[in-house]
């Protein structure tokens, strides 16, 4: 860590330093070597199919991206309230911030060309099932200290503890999808899905969504500032 | 001056965070509370909550995947 | 070997290593980088990113591996479905990704010379990973994905159900603080 290698301002007693360690195995060989073998797992995706390779090799850049920011989109749920940070939490704000321009730019291109607008499938019914479901996956995510993306990247730096929540997860999944039937007519069919387009048109829906970001963003520093005090004054 | 040392290791975020805080609060000014942790969020949260509060801290790697995080309870 | 320790030497020392292999990167360049490849990857598939629904592909090519059959579930039901269940694991874009997402997290540990086994400590990790896991895995399909398919690409998808899911999920967090706090630290 190029920061600690700075002289020390901490006065530590020699004996509490880890100084007997067994001496380290760089692993960046290691790195380059599986590097490689990525690489050749791509040419051979493509070779198969080229819409493989792309998916591959976004997900590798999405695994890459969230294990060195440490992005957790679990934490920017959790700590406003569990440790009172919102740094996190005013991140996510920004990618969402970020990420809305971007998708809108797109769906506008398509709707002027006359073709069909790309990823409505991701605009859902809005029911009960989408408050519960979104309620248990919270719960979930903050006691197996990962959510779906970050319980992979977890997987992927070693953690047992998540292989085995992933295992769990992929069984959950499974019996919702059994379940589901019922979810879908009892539940679901109730709500509809809301674009917020079709209510604000596209500009207006834009600067709304941009607004509430905002205003977020304002409120989560502002609630981290004074959580902070008032944290000082209980110690 | 004390010299606490927490074990972290194994322990997924936010329990690093929360038992450093909590321990904090029970070690006098100018006690140091050494954070032993293996994962790689603690390693960038712990230190952020310490210094957002004021203390001095530090980070050492002391192997592969494990880190030091050294707190001075300055106020 | 000396010259190979003197390269690795090297690598450690050299600056560029350092800030982009070796140190975490701030929040914010996960955040741009982040959007960044939402963009591409909606631009590219026509849909955004998503991870949990291969998680119920998975679980059905398991379940069908081990004699049951999902044939008749009504979640497996439309055509879609069916032919990704027939193509199998390796020709599913969706595992496909969430695999590259799994590499990709191991490329950056072992790049920045961190990779270490974590072993479960105690048997409330286990109970948690177990539960959590589950709780997880059946709220993200009832409610049409997780923080990434329901939150940020529904609501970068100017969906109000990202928004209704986000309420939901910060509910949810705050009971999850709790239970974590009292029955498993």
């Amino acid at each position: 860590m190029s920061e600690n290698e700075t002289v020390s301002s901490i006065q530590r007693s020699p004996r509490s330093r880890a100084s007997t360690r067994k001496p380290k195995v760089n692993q960046i060989p290691f790195g380059v070597l599986l590097l490689l073998i990525t690489i050749g797992m791509g040419i051979m995706l493509n070779i198969q199919s080229s819409n493989l390779a792309l998916f591959f090799i976004t997900g590798i850049c999405f695994g890459f991206i969230l294990q060195k920011s440490r992005f957790c989109f679990t934490a920017s749920m959790r700590d406003p309230y569990l440790t009172g940070s919102t740094s996190v939490t005013r991140m996510v704000l920004v990618a969402f911030a970020i990420t809305t321009i971007g998708f809108t730019a797109i769906k506008y291109g398509y709707l002027q060309s006359g073709l069909p607008i790309p990823g409505m499938g991701y605009v859902v019914p809005i029911s009960f099932a989408t408050i519960i479901g979104a309620f248990l996956f919270g719960i979930g995510m903050v006691i197996a200290g990962g959510c779906a993306s970050g319980t992979l990247m977890r997987v992927g730096e070693g953690f047992t503890m998540q292989i085995l929540s992933l295992i769990f997860f992929v069984i959950g999944s499974l019996w919702a999808a059994h379940d589901f039937e019922w979810w879908k007519f009892h539940v679901i069919s109730k709500g509809k899905p809301i674009f917020l387009p079709d209510i604000f048109g596209w500009f207006g829906a834009v600067i709304v969504q941009l607004l509430i970001i905002l205003f977020l963003y304002i409120a989560a520093e502002k609630y981290q500032k004074a959580r902070t005090i008032k944290d000082q004054q209980n110690n | 001056m004390n010299e606490v040392v927490l074990d972290c290791m194994g322990e997924a975020c936010p329990v690093p965070l929360i038992k450093a805080q909590n321990k904090l609060k029970e070690l006098a000014l100018g006690d140091l509370l050494i954070v032993q942790i293996d994962h790689s969020c603690a390693m960038k949260n712990v230190p952020e909550w310490a210094r957002k509060e004021g203390y001095n801290v530090e980070v050492e790697e002391v192997d592969d995947g494990e880190w030091e995080v050294i707190i001075e309870k300055t106020k | 070997m000396s010259a190979y320790k003197e390269l690795i030497n090297k690598i450690n020392k050299n600056e560029f290593y350092k800030r982009w292999l070796k140190d975490a990167w701030p929040y914010i360049t996960g955040a741009v980088l982040l959007s960044l490849f939402q963009i591409v990857t909606l631009a590219t598939t026509k849909n955004p990113w998503g991870v949990t629904g291969a998680f119920a592909n998975w679980g059905a090519w398991i379940y069908e591996a081990l004699g049951g059959s999902v044939d008749k579930w009504y979640y497996f039901s439309s055509d879609g479905a069916q032919a990704t269940l027939q193509a199998g694991f390796l020709k599913d874009p969706g595992s496909i990704r969430n695999i590259g997402i799994i590499i990709g997290a191991l490329l950056a540990t072992l790049l920045a010379s961190q990779f270490k086994i974590k072993k479960i400590k105690s048997k409330k990790q286990i109970f948690a990973a177990i539960l959590g896991g589950l709780l997880m895995g059946y709220g993200a399909r009832i409610a049409y994905g997780c923080n990434i398919g329901a939150l940020f690409s529904g609501i970068s998808s100017l969906s109000l159900s990202g928004w209704i899911f986000a309420i939901g999920m910060f509910g949810g967090a705050i009971v999850g603080g709790k239970l974590l706090v009292k029955y498993f630290m």
